[in-house]
């Protein structure tokens, strides 16, 4: 009885294996795969380089600024990155097409520059990074976080405070 | 006479780029990459004999190594004996970073990474492991390159 169930099942479903590389795979939506790095919003404090276990990240100061590097190659997706990223600048997506012959070993990096500039408060040469907004209420909004960009940390600090002055601390 | 033996290989040939056999070396990995290779192979839902291959005991058979692990100290001489008795044209498949890179542990004391300075690989599949979709396809690039090679 027992074969003739399996019989009927495997009329009506068919067969178990997957289609691919004949066909499209599933994907869990959950899935620890490519980082995609966005250079826009990169505070550059350096947390992902820190709990990089692999040390597949890296920041190099470089005359222009300050280069993020990333390698698939050396990268255990464990994810830590994407979880102490303040601002989910480095995220995972869930592409997991890595495979590639070793010619293009070397193309499976991200490289970016956070450029210097000038401060637009003092005119010291400062990163134009997106300012960090842990512990700041209201959350910036887009063009305080363009106006924070284009400031030294000392300039941002004075402008943070002017933006939230000191209230009598609530019960 | 010579030109029978050279239609008898091209034969050959045609019939053997169909069924590449696989290879897997264990270079002193953790396991994790050894059992998504048994996984693409044992497992119904991944079967990496659709694409005609098949695992084999001896390294005398293989025509698609599959190497795991960041090739440690102790292990790499049992290795690079290993690696030498497949014979040629074979085609090297790095399957997770510790070959690739050596992954987590780079830069360790115990460990001769990356890999590509004792052996030639020829396709990387990054991973910590990599999910078995992934060894497939790293094993569906191989075969590409070896068919060229044959």
């Amino acid at each position: 009885m027992n074969i003739l169930k399996l019989f009927y099942r495997n009329l009506t479903q068919g067969p178990s294996t997957v289609a691919f590389p004949f066909g499209p795979a599933w994907t869990p939506p959950k899935l620890r795969g490519r980082i995609r790095f966005d250079l826009p919003a990169c505070t550059g404090c350096r947390a992902c380089e820190q709990v990089c276990a692999p040390g597949a990240i890296r920041f190099d100061k470089t005359p222009e600024g300050l280069r993020f590097m990333m390698w698939h190659n050396s990268c255990v997706f464990c994810g830590l990155c994407n979880f102490y990223c303040p601002t989910d600048a480095i995220v995972q997506s869930d592409d997991w097409h890595l495979a590639h012959p070793t010619a293009r070993m070397y193309e499976m990096a991200i490289r970016e520059l956070i450029p210097y500039t000038a401060c637009s408060a003092c005119g010291t040469k400062t990163l134009a990074s997106a300012p960090n907004p842990v512990g700041v209420e209201p959350p910036f909004s887009a063009e305080e976080i363009e106006q924070f960009r284009h400031l030294c940390p000392g300039c941002r600090k004075k402008a943070l405070e002017e933006r939230t002055p000191n209230h009598a601390p609530t019960e | 006479m010579t030109r029978f033996i050279q239609t008898l290989t091209d034969q050959a040939k045609r019939l053997a780029t169909r069924s590449p056999w696989i290879y897997r070396i264990n270079a002193g990995s953790c396991n994790g990459c050894d059992v998504e290779c048994a996984t693409t192979a044992c497992i119904p839902r991944y079967d990496v004999e659709r694409l005609g291959c098949q695992y084999c005991g001896s390294p005398r058979h293989a025509d698609i190594v599959l190497i795991t692990g960041p090739l440690t100290a102790r292990i790499k001489d049992d290795v690079l004996r290993v690696f030498a008795e497949i014979p040629e044209p074979k085609v090297t498949v790095a399957v997770g970073v510790c070959p690739i890179s050596g992954g987590i542990f780079r830069e360790s004391y115990a460990v001769h990474a990356p890999m590509n300075q004792f052996i030639p690989i020829d396709v990387n599949v990054p991973g910590c492991p990599p999910r078995p979709q992934a060894i497939i396809e790293g094993v569906a690039e191989a075969i590409a390159i070896w068919r060229a090679r044959l």
